[in-house]
């Protein structure tokens, strides 16, 4: 039982390698772009009066709700096809 | 009390007695047929919807952290205190991975604290109760820098300051907390859940107020951001150096980028692994009430880089750098700002909101401290057949006791950045991740591998935060130290030691078939979604059907 359902998680994975690849693609960018501070520890583009390392701050927040908001829609997805099979 | 503004503390007061009043409420509200159980004061029932769950989570992680100590260090240093919304960013798709897992693991299981899953997962109380030990103490400097941020906000109101006497100037402080103390004790979990209601109200009014106002009153955004980059750029005259940065550097020495980076995905890491946020979540009703907060908390999270910026606000107007200077202490800078921007009525609302939004977390806070001692130190180790009442009444006492070690800390620590209350914490708490969230998804470490590295990032990270010292204070000055050529957050150091040794002395023990424990989990449990909340344990008193 125990076995069967593992098992039965992991080939719904490998049975859904775009979805799959698809959360952790998100998930992974998420993290990266906020973690890499090269990428936005400069002054401009300003946006309005905002420079850039504080508009891409802000920005990022309703983007993250975007990407999660994604990824919970493929793992949904994922897990139905698991329930389907 | 010369210099206090009648029209401000009124309003204080008056919210302070609505909020006081909705603490005791609380014990009716949902209310269950049997309070005496750790379900129902530790975890409300475990049936808060997403709605709720919100309020709930919000009010736990938003806190005077959020409020004082961020625009403090940006007022302080610049733009390194901006590591806190790069934080609040990464924190929710770090949690993604695994917090329904711990969610349905504990719901299956009826667990209450991390410390029980560790228990249940390694089959070691030693471990769990190492777990439960960190919990507890980084908890301590987390509710402290509560008190901090309560003070602050007294301090600016004028309220007993004045007075020379320790006993008189902190016995606002000491009634505010009294009051906390006594409805946590009589409402639990469901009190702090009912305050964020209005908590919430009052941060998001004054939040916006202040963002769309106040840099009408200081020339524009344009200007803050200039006066700010400006100020940061200019040499101390006592260390030589820039007062802070504006954009954090990359330059050899003093580079700021990888501290933020660090400071960043270390507290980030940290913040689920904290007892209270755990707690939060296991309140919840269902597995997707735990997934579609994570999609709506971000939005909390624009109000604190909107915070953040109170602290060049704060850098931009004259009269309140003025007033912070003179007072010595950054904590002060938002405070200072809203009594010299706002209508003194406005400022009362928004320093109620303050007080009350150090409260509800500190509340928060202190159950899941209590719940720790409670399930995995007193009934584990001294009182295996303690019924449910009693672990509850030992929970209620064991609040007060957290708060008070609380106040130690509160007073004891030098708070030149009350930020480093919350990192030190960080540092102790990042010490359960290897066990926590490697055991949510692998049993492959071995415990006494687990123990060790734990032994080894707890030695290390209080040792090396110890040693920090700057102009100001010998020892606790700050959370980042030099690694390798590095400034690096402390936290994050531990923890790859911690990680390390436990992979080594894994393979080691492995290799020597040392025992592993029983693990009472099952793969499947930790994607369960069981509708109904376990049944209360089987001893329990007045159980209903």
């Amino acid at each position: 039982m125990t076995q069967a359902t593992a098992s039965g998680r992991r080939s719904a994975i490998a049975a859904h390698p775009l979805l799959s690849a698809g959360i952790a693609i998100l998930i992974a960018a998420d993290i990266f772009f906020a973690l890499y501070t090269p990428i936005y520890a400069r002054l401009t583009p300003k946006l309005g009066d905002f420079p850039f390392f504080y508009w891409y701050l802000l920005i990022f927040m309703p983007v993250t709700s975007v990407a999660l908001w994604l990824a919970t829609v493929l793992q949904k997805r994922l897990e139905g096809n698991r329930e389907a099979q | 009390m010369s210099n206090v503004n009648v029209t401000t503390f009124t309003i204080v007061v008056v919210l302070f007695l609505i909020v006081t009043g909705a603490g005791f409420a609380a014990a009716r509200w949902r209310r269950p047929q049997n309070m005496m159980h750790l379900d129902e004061w530790g975890l409300g029932g475990r049936g808060f919807g997403t709605f709720i769950t919100w309020f709930l989570l919000g009010g736990d992680l938003y806190t005077a952290y959020t409020f004082i100590a961020v625009p403090a260090l940006v007022f302080g240093s610049g733009s390194i205190g901006f590591y806190a919304v790069a934080y609040t960013i990464m924190v929710f798709p770090i949690v993604f991975i695994f917090l329904p897992r711990l969610w349905s693991v504990s719901r299956v299981h009826g667990y209450i604290t991390p410390a029980d899953f560790i228990r249940g997962r390694y089959g070691s109380r030693g471990l769990a109760l190492a777990s439960a030990f960190t919990g507890i103490l980084a908890l301590m400097p987390y509710i402290a820098l509560q008190l901090v941020g309560i003070q602050a906000v007294l301090t600016v109101m004028g309220v007993g300051a004045s007075s020379t006497n320790t006993f008189v100037k902190d016995l606002p402080l000491f009634v505010a907390f009294l009051v906390l103390a006594i409805f946590t004790y009589v409402s639990g979990l469901r009190a702090p859940a009912l305050i964020a209601f209005i908590k919430d109200t009052l941060i998001y009014l004054f939040v916006i107020v202040a963002v769309f106002y106040i840099p009408t009153r200081l020339g524009g955004w344009g200007h803050i951001f200039d006066v700010a980059q400006t100020h940061f750029a200019s040499i101390s005259p006592t260390t030589k150096k820039p007062i802070g940065t504006f954009i954090p550097t990359s330059k050899s020495i003093g580079s700021t980028r990888f501290d933020f980076a660090s400071l960043a995905l270390g507290s980030a890491v940290a913040l689920f692994l904290y007892p209270h946020a755990i707690t939060g979540t296991l309140a919840a009703k269902r597995r997707s009430t735990v997934s579609r907060n994570l999609i709506y908390l971000p939005l909390y999270s624009v109000l604190l880089a909107l915070i953040a910026l109170f602290g060049y606000m704060a850098v931009a107007d004259p009269v309140t750098a003025a007033n912070v200077k003179k007072a010595g202490n950054s904590q002060l800078a938002v405070p200072y700002l809203f009594q010299h921007m706002f209508p003194s009525w406005f400022t009362g609302i928004a320093f109620a909101g303050i007080i009350i939004g150090a409260l509800v977390p500190a509340a928060i806070m202190s159950i899941a401290a209590a719940n720790l001692f409670t399930k995995n130190i007193f009934t584990e180790f001294f009182k295996p057949d303690a019924s449910p009442e009693l672990q509850t009444k030992m929970s209620r006492w064991a609040s007060l006791v957290v708060k008070l070690g609380a106040l130690l800390f509160a007073i004891e620590l030098p708070h030149t950045f009350s930020i480093n209350l919350q990192l030190l914490g960080g540092i102790w708490i990042l010490q359960l991740g290897p066990m926590l969230i490697g055991g949510l998804f692998t049993r492959w470490f071995h415990r006494w591998a687990l123990l060790t590295g734990w032994l080894a990032g707890m030695v290390f990270g209080t040792l090396a935060a110890y040693n920090v010292s700057n102009a100001t204070a010998l020892h606790w000055a700050a959370s980042s130290d030099i690694e390798f050529g590095h400034t690096i957050y402390i936290g994050l150091s531990a923890v790859v030691l911690n990680l390390v040794i436990a992979v080594v002395l894994t393979l080691i023990l492995r290799a020597a078939r040392v025992p592993e424990g029983t693990d009472e989990t099952l793969p499947e449990q930790y994607t369960a979604d069981p509708e109904q909340a376990p049944a209360p344990a089987p001893a329990a008193v007045g159980a209903t059907p």
